[in-house]
């Protein structure tokens, strides 16, 4: 009796271990899953903390030497607050004399302000091409998580170093897309 | 994740933007609100509370434009967007 009844709940319990893992991995991001918790972007958090210090959001741009565009920031840094909404260009031009397509990552420096880095919509992760000799303004609409002054550890931060890195992709012949790595 | 490595508490992780990705101004539809906000931004030393306003011009010519999806500006970040910018100066 006791057997049949530890062996259901086993069962039981090792099928419902896969929504409870996913729902787990989802709210708290583990092994990289990506956090698409929209509740953070709610706009009550989009209020600019007026009593904080403006911190210095600095722009880099990179790109891999396999991609002959020009991509640079259209402006070094802003001074934003907390929670407040902020936009910022990059220009890309695609230099060479074919299409192109380019894969942009970012990285946030210091890594332990990168968790209150929120950016609403850029232009990450998702192909972008660029016919030949095309120059294009490229917006990253982000904000500074208004949780950040409440955080001991961040007490020493002034600056937020914002980079990214554009690498040159091509759809192979099963048409997925590829990065193409530096020659 | 790798085993082994030293321990490090602070390792960052992008993490993809909440509305996707801008569509690309092609066309340059939107060039001249890039322009007035890139200027404003080189006026006050890259202040961002002054130049908010030209912000929000853009996104809007962005959505009118249907190089994005319309949202309200309420959840952008905008809220008593003309109070603020008196109360700034």
């Amino acid at each position: 009796m006791y057997t049949t009844a530890i062996l259901i709940c086993g069962i039981g319990f090792t099928y419902a271990s896969v929504p409870l893992y996913r729902m787990f991995c989802q709210t708290t991001g583990f092994s990289g899953t990506p956090i698409t918790n929209s509740s953070k972007f709610g706009p009550e958090r989009l209020v600019p903390a007026k009593e904080s210090r403006r911190i210095r959001v600095h722009f880099n741009a990179d790109t891999s030497l396999a991609l002959d565009w020009s991509f640079i920031p259209q402006q070094r840094e802003v001074y934003v607050l907390p929670g407040e909404t902020a936009l910022a260009f990059y220009t890309a031009k695609n230099k060479s004399d074919q299409d192109i397509i380019g894969l942009a990552t970012y990285n946030v420096t210091p890594n332990k302000a990168g968790q209150y880095f929120n950016k609403i919509q850029c232009f990450c992760f998702e192909e972008q091409k660029l016919q030949a000799g095309e120059a294009v303004d490229m917006p990253v609409f982000f904000f500074i998580d208004p949780e950040f002054p409440e955080d001991p550890s961040m007490r020493d931060v002034d600056t937020i170093t914002l980079s990214y890195t554009f690498f040159k992709a091509k759809y192979d012949n099963n048409g997925t897309l590829i990065p193409v790595p530096t020659l | 994740m790798s085993f082994g490595r030293p321990p490090n508490i602070s390792t960052f992780k992008p993490t993809p933007p909440e509305k996707g990705s801008f569509p690309l101004d092609h066309e340059g539809e939107c060039k001249q609100f890039v322009k007035e906000y890139l200027e404003c931004l080189k006026k006050n030393q890259g202040n961002n509370g002054n130049c908010r306003h030209l912000s929000k011009t853009y996104l809007k010519c962005r959505m009118d434009k249907g190089l994005m999806t319309p949202e309200e500006m309420n959840n952008l970040g905008f809220q008593d967007d003309e109070i603020r910018r008196t109360e700034e100066k």
